[in-house]
C-alpha cells in the first residue's frame, strides 16, 4: 500500500487550470495512491515572497505548515511552489525557535513536485499513458535550477505511448513570467516569452508541456495573442491521457 | 589617527571589530597559510627530461589555438637559425628601418644574432642596463627577443620577470615577440609557477604572456595584433633532442 | 557618470530601446550563445570541480579580514616606493587623481578599461582640468569616439556592429571606410600607439591586488593595459577595496575563474603584476606609482551580513552572458557602470536602493546567474533581499517604501489567503467580474487596471467556472481516501 498523498494544489491550478489538478488525481489514483485534499489550502505565499513582502509570505507559510504538517507526503503539480516550501520557508523562519524551524524543514522535506514524486518516490516511469503527438518540453526555472528536476519529466514523457519528444533550443531559458515581473515589466517579459515561443515553434511540435502552470500560462497567453497553433498542456494532463479513449 | 587608520576604522567596524584597535596578520593566520607547497616544488625538481619533452608537446598543442608558434631547437645555434628566419620573414610595421631588440641575458647573447644579419641592414639592439635610449630603441624595433623565466605547458604561457637588463617593453612594443626558453624551465601548469613565485617572491614586476595580443571587441571577431605584438614565437632549446623525440613544432609562420 | 543625484533611473524606457535595437540584439545573441553557454559547459567539464567553492571560501574569508589584508597591501606597496591613497568617497578619489595629474603637469592620460573609474566619474573630472583622456581598450575607444556608454563589462561595444564602427572610424580617424574587424583593429592600433607612447600618465583599474606580495594584477588580451602601466611617467591604479586577495595562492584561483568565466580562456593573453615605481636599474616602468583604494559605499555593504557576499564578485561578466533579461535589454538600461545581474545588485547598494528600485525588481529570478557565477554568488537571494528593503523601507539603508499601492495589494492578499472561505468567495466574485472580458476564443484579451499590463501583449486564460476545490468535493472526495480506485482496469 502506498503512502497517502496530500494534494497541494497551486492556486493557479485551483482557480484557472483545475483540469491539471484533476489529471494529477487521475494519475495518482491509477497508481493506487490514496489521496487527500485539505480544502482549506489557499496559496503558499510565493507571489509575496518574490515581490519582497516577507511578512505577508510568512503568514501564508505559517498557514501552510499548519494545514500540511500532518501529511505524510505532499505532492504539487508546480515546481516553483515546491521550491518555495522546500527552500524558502526555512529562510522565512530563521528567527523562530529551533523547534519550529525543524517543523518547517520537515514539511519541506515531505513536499514533492509531481513528476519527482512519480519517478523518485513511487519509482514509476511508465504510467500507461498514450498521447500520440509531437511534444516539446519547457524547463521551468525553479524546477530545474532550484530543485534539480529536468530528467525526471523527460523520462516520463519518453514512456508515453505515441508521444514524440522533441527538444527545443534553450529549453532551460526563462520564459519571462517571473510573477509580478511580468506585470511590472511587460515589455521585457514579452521579449523573453517571444524568444521562448520562437524556439517552441521551430521544433514543429503540436504541444508544449512543462511542470509549472505559471510558465505555461505565460506561454499560452502569448501564443494565443500571436495566433499560433501550438497547444499548451501540463505534464499531468499528458500522463492522464489514454489517447482517444479517456476514462470519463 | 592617520589617513590609513581613518580609512580602515569603518572597515573594522563593518566586520564587528573595535574601530580603534589595529589588527595584525597574526590574528588571521589561517588566511595567509597556504601550506608549504613542497610537493609541487618536488614534482618540478624531480621531473625527468622525457617528461619535459612530453610537456613541450603539450605546450605546442595548446599554443596553436592562441596563434603562438612553438619551435624546438637542439642547440643555441639551431635556435639562432630559427630566430633569424623569423626576423627575416617579418617586416617592420611602424618604421622603415629593420631594427630588433633583445634582452641582455647570456643565452640570447650567445645566439650572436648580429652575425646572422651582418650586411643585411638589420640592427640588433641589446637592452644593456647602462643604455639610456632603451625606450627609443624598443619603439623603433619590429622584433623583440626575451628570455622568460619559465613557461607553462597547460596554458601555453611564458612567465617574464622583468627588471634590469630585461625591460617590459621588449615583449610589448615590437610587432613580433620571440621568447627563448630552455626546456629545463618548462612547467606543467599554472599552480607550479605560483608555487615557485611564492618561494622566491620577486621584488620586480612579472607577467604572464599567452600568445600575441588580440581583441574580439568588434562583433566578437578575433583579431591578433591589438596593442601588443601581432605575432609571437617561443623557441625552446632541448639539447637532448633526438630524431626519436619527433616534436611536431608549429609551422614557422602560423596562419593569421 | 556620478551617482549622487537621487533621480530614478529610466529602466523601462531604456529597456524598450534596447529591445527595439536590432544591432544590439545581434550582439547580445552572439555573446550569450558563445560565452554564456560556454561558461556553463566549462563548469560542467572542469576537472577541478572544487575550485569554485574553494575560491568562494577564500573570497569570503578575505572579506572577513579586509582590514588586515588592506593594511598589508598598503604597507608592501609603500615599501616598494609606491604611494597609497585612501579614498572614502568618489570625490576623494577624483580629487586625488586630479592633484597627482596637476602636480606632475600631466596633459595626456591613457586609460585601461576600468569600471570604477566610471563609478567615480573620473574622465569628466580630468577633462575639466583640460587633460586629454584616451580610453585604450578597443571597445572603450570605440565607445569614447562614439560619445556613447559601455553596455557590457568585458565587451563594452557589443551594441555596435562593424558597419557602425566602420563609419565611426571613417569619420573620426579619417580612414577609408571598412567594416572588416582586422582593418578596423589595425586602424585603432595605429591611432592609439602614438597616444600611448606620448601619454604622461596611465590610469588603470585593478583586477586583483595581492596583499602578501604588494602587487596589483591586471588582466588583458589587447596589451593596452601593459602600455598604460609601462610607458607613461606615472601609473595610477584605482581599486575598490574588495578587489584584494590575501595570498598568491588565493590569487591563482581567482585568476583562473576570472579568465574562464569572462572569455572561456585558461589565461588571458597578459596578466601583469606591478606594485611600485621603477627600481634603480630598471630600464622601464613608471617613475611614480599610485594605488587609490576606494571605499565609496563598500564598507557599508561589508557591514551588512545579508549583502556582504556580493563583494566576492570577481567581475568576470559571466552573469551578463547568461541572464535572459540582460540578453533582451542590453547594458544601457541599467544606467550604471555595472550592468546585468551583478549590476542589479551592486548598483542599488552603491548608488541608492530607491533610485535603482527598478533594477531590484526588474528580473524574473530565474537563477541562471547563480549557476554561471564562478564564485556562486546567490544573486537571486540578494535581489530578494533588496526587494524586501523596498517593500518595507529600511532606515539603515536610507530606503523608503517603494510603492504604497503594491504594499496595500499584498496586505489585502494576505487577508484573503488567510481564510479558505474568504479566498473562495473572492475567486467566485472575480469569476463573475471577468465575464465581460472573455472573448469569443475563450481567452481574456483585455483587462482593466494594473492587470492590463498582462494583456498588453498576452491573452489571459479565464478563471475556471468551478475551481479544483469544488471539483474535488464533487467527484473525488468520497473515493480517494479509500485509495485504489475502480477506474484502473485498463
Amino acid at each position: 500500500m502506498h503512502t497517502k498523498v496530500t494534494l497541494f494544489v497551486q492556486c493557479l491550478v485551483d482557480s484557472i487550470y483545475p483540469r491539471v489538478g484533476e489529471a494529477m488525481v487521475e494519475v495518482l489514483r491509477r497508481l493506487k495512491v490514496p489521496l487527500e485534499y485539505p480544502a482549506d489550502q489557499t496559496c503558499c505565499g510565493q507571489p509575496a515572497f518574490n515581490a519582497g513582502y516577507t511578512r505577508e509570505a510568512r503568514a501564508a507559510a505559517r498557514r501552510f505548515v499548519r494545514i500540511f504538517e500532518s501529511a505524510e507526503a505532499i505532492v504539487c503539480p508546480s515546481g516553483s511552489c515546491v521550491q518555495m516550501v522546500r527552500h524558502h520557508y526555512p529562510e522565512l523562519f530563521v528567527d523562530e525557535s529551533i523547534d519550529y524551524r525543524m517543523r518547517v524543514k520537515a514539511v519541506g522535506n515531505r513536499c514533492y513536485e509531481f513528476s519527482e514524486y512519480l519517478t523518485e518516490v513511487l519509482g514509476v516511469v511508465n504510467i500507461g499513458a498514450s498521447f500520440p503527438a509531437k511534444v516539446t518540453y519547457h524547463d521551468s526555472c525553479h524546477l530545474l535550477r532550484g530543485l534539480g528536476i529536468g530528467e525526471q519529466p523527460r523520462k516520463l514523457l519518453r514512456h508515453v505511448e505515441g508521444l514524440q519528444l522533441v527538444e527545443m533550443d534553450d529549453s532551460d531559458v526563462c520564459c519571462g513570467f517571473g510573477g509580478t515581473f511580468s506585470v511590472n515589466y511587460p515589455e521585457i517579459s514579452t521579449a523573453m516569452v517571444d524568444a521562448k515561443i520562437d524556439n517552441i515553434v521551430a521544433t514543429g511540435a503540436d504541444y508544449v508541456t512543462g511542470c509549472d502552470v505559471s510558465c505555461l500560462m505565460n506561454i499560452e497567453g502569448r501564443l494565443s495573442r500571436r495566433n499560433l497553433g501550438v497547444k499548451v498542456i501540463h505534464i499531468a494532463e499528458i500522463l492522464a491521457s489514454r489517447g482517444g479513449h479517456e476514462d470519463e | 589617527m592617520d589617513e590609513k587608520g581613518a580609512f580602515l576604522a569603518p572597515i573594522r567596524k563593518a566586520l564587528g571589530y573595535p574601530q580603534e584597535e589595529v589588527r595584525t596578520a597574526g590574528e588571521c593566520r589561517r588566511l595567509f597559510d597556504c601550506g608549504d607547497e613542497g610537493d609541487i616544488v618536488d614534482r618540478i625538481k624531480y621531473r625527468t627530461h622525457v617528461e619535459k619533452q612530453s610537456l613541450l608537446k603539450r605546450m605546442t598543442e595548446n599554443a596553436a589555438p592562441l596563434n603562438l608558434g612553438v619551435h624546438p631547437a637542439s642547440s643555441l645555434a639551431a635556435a639562432a637559425d630559427l630566430i633569424s628566419d623569423i626576423v627575416r620573414a617579418a617586416s617592420p610595421e611602424f618604421s622603415d628601418t629593420r631594427q630588433i631588440i633583445q634582452h641582455d641575458v647570456d643565452d640570447i647573447a650567445s645566439l650572436q644574432l648580429w652575425k646572422k644579419f651582418a650586411g643585411k641592414a638589420v640592427t640588433v639592439h641589446t637592452t644593456y642596463q647602462a643604455d639610456m635610449a632603451v625606450r627609443e630603441k624598443a619603439i623603433a624595433s619590429y622584433v623583440g627577443i626575451t628570455a622568460p623565466r619559465w613557461a607553462i605547458a597547460d596554458s601555453a604561457t611564458i612567465v617574464e620577470i622583468t627588471g634590469a637588463g630585461r625591460p617590459r617593453s621588449t615583449s610589448l612594443l615590437p610587432s613580433v615577440h620571440i621568447a627563448l626558453l630552455r626546456i629545463e624551465h618548462l612547467l606543467a601548469e599554472l599552480g607550479e609557477v605560483y608555487a615557485l613565485l611564492r618561494r622566491t617572491p620577486p621584488q620586480e614586476s612579472f607577467l604572464f604572456i599567452s600568445g600575441p595580443s588580440k581583441t574580439a571587441d568588434i562583433e566578437a571577431h578575433m583579431v591578433h595584433g591589438a596593442h601588443g605584438p601581432r605575432e609571437m614565437h617561443l623557441v625552446v632549446i632541448d639539447e637532448r633532442m633526438t630524431a626519436d623525440t619527433s616534436y611536431q613544432g608549429s609551422g614557422l609562420f602560423p596562419a593569421e | 557618470m556620478k551617482m549622487s543625484e537621487a533621480e530614478k533611473i529610466a529602466y523601462r524606457r531604456d529597456a524598450r530601446r534596447g529591445i527595439d535595437d536590432e544591432c544590439l540584439q545581434g550582439g547580445l545573441q552572439r555573446i550569450q550563445n558563445h560565452f554564456g553557454k560556454g561558461a556553463m559547459r566549462y563548469w560542467g567539464e572542469m576537472a577541478d570541480d572544487g575550485l569554485r567553492d574553494r575560491v568562494k571560501h577564500s573570497r569570503m574569508e578575505t572579506l572577513e579580514n579586509l582590514d588586515v589584508v588592506l593594511a598589508m597591501l598598503a604597507d608592501n606597496i609603500e615599501e616598494a616606493g609606491g604611494h597609497v591613497y585612501y579614498a572614502r568617497t568618489a570625490e576623494d578619489a577624483t580629487d586625488y587623481c586630479r592633484r597627482v595629474a596637476k602636480k606632475n603637469e600631466v596633459s595626456s592620460v591613457i586609460k585601461g578599461k576600468s569600471m570604477i573609474s566610471a563609478e567615480i566619474g573620473l574622465d569628466a573630472a580630468l577633462e575639466a582640468e583640460g587633460i586629454a583622456v584616451t580610453e585604450t581598450d578597443l571597445g572603450e575607444f570605440v565607445i569614447q569616439l562614439a560619445e556613447d556608454k559601455p553596455s557590457h563589462i568585458i565587451a563594452p561595444c557589443i551594441h555596435l556592429d562593424r558597419q557602425r564602427i566602420g563609419r565611426l572610424f571613417q569619420e573620426k580617424l579619417d580612414i577609408p571606410y571598412s567594416d572588416e574587424p582586422p582593418v578596423l583593429t589595425q586602424a585603432a592600433r595605429r591611432a592609439l600607439r602614438k597616444i600611448m607612447l606620448e601619454a604622461d600618465m596611465g590610469i588603470t583599474g585593478c583586477n586583483f591586488a595581492v596583499a602578501e606580495t604588494g602587487k596589483i594584477s591586471l588582466v588583458s588580451n589587447e596589451g593596452n593595459i601593459r602600455m598604460s602601466t609601462t610607458m607613461p611617467r606615472i601609473h595610477l591604479a584605482l581599486m575598490g577595496i574588495e578587489r584584494t586577495a590575501a595570498t598568491m595562492s588565493d590569487h591563482q584561483g581567482m585568476l583562473q575563474l576570472l579568465t574562464r568565466g569572462a572569455t572561456l580562456q585558461k589565461l588571458s593573453t597578459y596578466v601583469s603584476f606591478v606594485g611600485g615605481p621603477r627600481r634603480p636599474g630598471d630600464p622601464d616602468g613608471p617613475e611614480e606609482f599610485h594605488l587609490v583604494m576606494i571605499d565609496n559605499g563598500r564598507s557599508r555593504i561589508l557591514a551588512d551580513q545579508e549583502f556582504r557576499e556580493v563583494l566576492a564578485c570577481i567581475r568576470c561578466g559571466a552573469c551578463l552572458n547568461i541572464c535572459p533579461v540582460y540578453g533582451k535589454i542590453g547594458g544601457h538600461a541599467y544606467n550604471s557602470p555595472y550592468p546585468g545581474p551583478i549590476g542589479a545588485v551592486v548598483s542599488p547598494l552603491l548608488f541608492g536602493i530607491n533610485r535603482y528600485a527598478d533594477l531590484c525588481k526588474g528580473e524574473s529570478l530565474c537563477g541562471a546567474c547563480l549557476d554561471v557565477c564562478p564564485v556562486k554568488i546567490d544573486l537571486p537571494r540578494l535581489l530578494l533581499a533588496l526587494r524586501r528593503k523596498l517593500a518595507y523601507g529600511d532606515p539603515a539603508w536610507q530606503t523608503r517604501k517603494h510603492k504604497r499601492t503594491e504594499a496595500m495589494v499584498f496586505r489585502l492578499w494576505r487577508a484573503l489567503i488567510a481564510s479558505g472561505p474568504l479566498y473562495r468567495l473572492a475567486l467566485r466574485c472575480a469569476g463573475i467580474l471577468q465575464k465581460p472580458f472573455i472573448s469569443e476564443t475563450g481567452m481574456i484579451k483585455k483587462m482593466a487596471g494594473p492587470a492590463s499590463a498582462w494583456t498588453r501583449d498576452r491573452d489571459l486564460p479565464p478563471l475556471a467556472s468551478e475551481p479544483f476545490s469544488g471539483r474535488w468535493k464533487k467527484k473525488y472526495r468520497q473515493a480517494a481516501a479509500k485509495g485504489p480506485s475502480e477506474v484502473d482496469n485498463g
